[in-house]
């Protein structure tokens, strides 16, 4: 089984905000649809990393994780997270809160 | 000159097969106790034991087991010593299907320093020194 490297906390970031749209349907419903704005919110929440993979990408990784807050639990090979880490997650910055490991 | 980040995130360890306890709240002789009670038990060969901070440590086991029952043993554990932090923790890793351990500093508190060693430590606790090694070498690099 493959050995993991936890990168976990509470972070602060910017999120887009989603605008909530009605549109009348050519049927006569009335649909909801969900649009991303290019307005952004500061967001406070706690998310992980789960690494797996050889120690020089898993030092990548980590080093990329310092700047990408996860996007809630992800489980993720250390390579693949390096190539596309806005995949993954989004910028902002770790910030020091009492958390469980 | 370029300003070094101080990363506020933490690192840790995590793995199915090792036998891993957060013990907080627990002096030294009674992590030691349950260490020693649970190596006879279930017959896991050797163990470490850390010290993340004043009355809470961690123990990690020699012996490699399966998901299920390194799950068993934490929960005999959790259930014999009335533990609420441990029973908090196992639960935690029930929900996560992995343990995991803290191997970097957190807010004030150093990363942990190993206190005590019993038995073969060529197993599980190689493979954990030898994780906790590279991630020290990461914060190192990255600090």
């Amino acid at each position: 089984m493959v050995k993991k490297i936890a990168v976990y906390g509470s972070y602060r970031a910017k999120v887009p905000v989603w605008r909530r749209i009605w549109k009348q349907r050519k049927d006569g419903i009335k649909q909801r649809y969900w649009k991303k704005t290019k307005r952004l919110k500061t967001v406070r929440a706690s998310g992980r990393y789960e690494f797996y993979g050889k120690g020089k990408d898993l030092s990548r990784a980590v080093a990329r994780a310092y700047r990408f807050m996860p996007k809630d639990f992800v489980t993720v090979s250390a390579r693949e997270f390096v190539r596309h880490p806005e995949r993954y997650g989004f910028k902002g910055e770790w910030i020091e809160r009492e958390v469980r490991s | 000159m370029k300003e070094k980040s101080d990363p506020k995130c933490i690192l840790g360890y995590t793995d199915t097969e090792t036998v891993m306890l957060d013990l907080d709240n627990t002096p030294f002789k009674g992590v030691k106790y349950w260490a020693f009670r649970t190596m006879r038990w279930f017959k896991l060969e050797g163990f470490i034991i850390l010290e993340s901070s004043e009355d809470h440590h961690h123990v990690v086991f020699n012996r490699e087991v399966s998901w299920s029952e390194n799950m068993r043993i934490v929960a005999w554990i959790s259930l014999l010593s009335h533990n609420p932090m441990l029973e908090k923790w196992f639960v935690m890793q029930c929900i996560k299907e992995g343990s995991t351990l803290r191997v970097s500093p957190k807010m004030n508190k150093p990363s942990p320093r190993i206190v005590f060693r019993h038995g073969k430590q060529d197993k599980q606790v190689r493979e954990f020194l030898s994780v906790r090694k590279l991630v020290k070498k990461i914060i190192w690099k990255a600090g």
